[in-house]
């Protein structure tokens, strides 16, 4: 494989590419589900495949760590036996934005942490990311510039950006070569393709600017700044506790475990389902007492979670800049207002300090 | 081992829960092999009136013979189950308590009213202490399933305390509030899998409210989305009106 190896797919025989993949294993893209809703889902032709699209009400995470997923199987009783199990299928992925796969990037580092999650990873690796790259904003609500995230930065087998007429496909990884070799459906690029692809990144360079006035070397700082900020303190009355910014984020992971005995009363199952930080019982203890009682601490712990903490863990942002959770949010609680907002008192504090 | 001895008991309500358990397919069999039903007014004549390891009970009390049966009822049991939202909230029989007793029993016996007292709808816990509960109209079969298997290991289930925007959002709908459409899935208790929504119907409350709901926030919502108070209090009150007496 060469250091920059460029493949070119011509409209024309995209349809024969999807359906030729699809055959191979078990396909998803992203499919228009109507009132400006998108959701990944097993496709079978071109036709199913929305090109342009906004986020997908979950994001790519339902793939890596599906909403339920079982550990183990065990039998109760004098002895007590226990196996582990993996559930994963063969897939392929069509249509990532750039976002979504910084998200799945996100989560290999989590579960690549010792003790290694074999779940997590047994499953990854049996998935093939095809990436589609944003020409211009999906809407309003994303932030995906201020996390370095509009841009390609890896984590993707194949890549495509759409030229009108042609995608040129970036290939990635020895997978995307397979792919390549195998549908049959590519050919070699021509010079005047790669221009085009440099006149549409430089074109994007002016488009994408970062979507709240601060530098994105500089929101850890910020963050430092606001722990005690009058911002968390208005999220407490709008906020409905609801978990739907978490649900939806590509990088929250957050887990519980719980064991389930069938109607024998003798075997069981131990299994994972998503939870999320935002929800009354997450810090519930013994006793009744909880951690995060109010739902202003919540958001807050929320946001650091995106935004500091994994600086100092995994020295980068896991909030990608997809706008899910400010879309998804009923009241109207919005990522780039709020970072606004500390933004805003942070100058105050600042100014007083000189005066 | 002897089988746990398990009745079933109705107040007022429309015994739908219990016909839930016949809907159950095969799981049926399998909850049959594990316990011995005793007693079931619906499916079977024979009365058992003894010692039950777990009593089941359909629908909320809404007169002084229902509180002194299921005053006996708790005696005799074990433990006991709250099946449905009759049972565990009230449902909607508590529509009962938006009107005053009297207007109610002319209402409906008009001149033979003095034969038939009545009282406000409670809903079981508001009369007897209840160890279980699942809620829904109707009941929602696994989660019944998982609350017997509770019940007869002796271990409490404590249902989900966070809204049904939880398991909507896991089953990937589109939101009922981007169609358009009130739906009470932001205020109301999970552990349905959001059954409702996944068909295509909107949340009506059935399994009561959150513990500690955010009702200032849910009434910004509300006016954001330009929905008339007065409706979405109406839909509240459907399921919900007994939780004043709580």
């Amino acid at each position: 494989m060469e250091d920059t190896h460029y493949v070119v797919l011509k409209k024309e025989n995209f349809d024969q590419f999807i359906s030729t993949l699809a055959q191979k294993q078990k396909l998803v893209a992203p499919v228009p589900k109507g009132f400006k809703s998108f959701a990944f889902e097993p496709v079978d032709s071109a036709g199913q495949v929305a090109l342009k699209y906004i986020p997908t009400v979950l994001p790519l995470k339902k793939y890596f760590m599906p909403q339920r997923e079982t550990l183990l199987e065990y039998r109760a009783g004098k002895v007590m036996k226990a196996e582990a199990v993996v559930e994963y299928e063969p897939l392929t992925i069509f249509g990532a934005h750039t976002c979504d796969l910084a998200g799945i990037q996100c989560l290999n580092m989590v579960f690549s942490e010792r003790p290694k999650d074999y779940n997590y990873l047994t499953r990854k690796n049996k998935i093939t990311l095809i990436g589609l790259e944003c020409n211009e904003y999906c809407d309003a609500y994303a932030s995906c510039n201020l996390v370095d995230a509009s841009f390609p930065g890896g984590g993707y087998d194949l890549f495509f950006t759409d030229l009108g007429d042609d995608f040129v496909v970036h290939v990635n990884t020895r997978a995307g070569d397979e792919i390549v070799a195998s549908t049959r459906s590519f050919d070699k690029t021509e010079p005047f393709q790669l221009d085009e692809l440099r006149k549409l990144r430089d074109a994007k360079r002016k488009i994408f600017v970062n979507e709240v006035p601060i530098e994105t070397k500089h929101i850890p700082e910020l963050f430092d700044r606001s722990f005690r900020a009058r911002a968390w303190k208005d999220l407490e009355a709008r906020c409905l506790a609801c978990g739907n910014c978490t649900n939806v984020c590509p990088t929250c992971y957050c887990f519980d475990i719980r064991d389930e005995l069938d109607l024998t009363l003798k075997n069981g199952i131990r299994y994972r389902v998503w939870d999320s930080c935002q929800l009354e019982p997450f810090a519930k203890v013994a006793g009744g007492f909880n951690f995060r009682k109010e739902r202003s601490v919540r958001q807050r712990h929320r946001y650091y979670r995106k935004f500091r903490y994994p600086m100092e863990r995994f020295a980068r942002y896991f909030c990608t800049g997809c706008g899910r959770c400010t879309r998804t949010c009923m009241a109207d609680i919005n990522l780039k207002e709020t970072l606004n907002e500390l933004l805003k008192e942070s100058e105050d504090r600042v100014w007083k300090r000189w005066l | 081992m002897k089988k746990p001895k398990v009745a079933f008991f109705d107040f007022a309500c429309c015994e739908g829960c219990q016909l839930q358990v016949a809907n159950m397919g095969e799981t049926v069999l399998d909850v049959l092999g594990l316990i011995e039903v005793v007693e079931w007014r619906e499916v079977m004549s024979e009365k058992w009136g003894k010692k039950v390891d777990v009593a089941i009970v359909e629908g909320s009390i809404t007169d002084l013979h229902a509180v002194e049966r299921i005053k006996k009822i708790r005696k005799r049991a074990g433990a006991v189950i709250a099946y449905g939202s009759c049972a565990t909230i009230g449902g909607v029989n508590g529509m009962k308590n938006n009107f005053p007793l009297e207007d109610i029993k002319h209402y409906v016996y008009g001149d033979s009213h003095r034969f038939f007292p009545t009282e406000q709808t409670k809903a079981v816990h508001q009369v007897v202490p209840v160890d279980y509960f699942v809620h829904g109209c109707p009941v929602y079969i696994p989660e019944f399933v998982a609350v017997l298997k509770a019940a007869l290991q002796g271990i409490p289930y404590y249902p989900p305390d966070y809204p049904v925007c939880v398991e909507c959002k896991l089953n990937e709908n589109v939101c009922m509030y981007d169609r358009g459409v009130s739906c009470l899935g932001p205020v109301t208790r999970a552990g349905c899998n959001s059954w409702c929504i996944n068909n295509g119907n909107i949340c009506y409350g059935c399994r009561g409210m959150v513990s500690n709901p955010n009702e200032k926030g849910a009434k910004d919502v509300i006016a954001k989305y330009k929905i008339p108070m007065e409706l979405v209090l109406n839909k509240m009150n459907m399921y919900n009106k007994c939780r004043e007496l709580d």
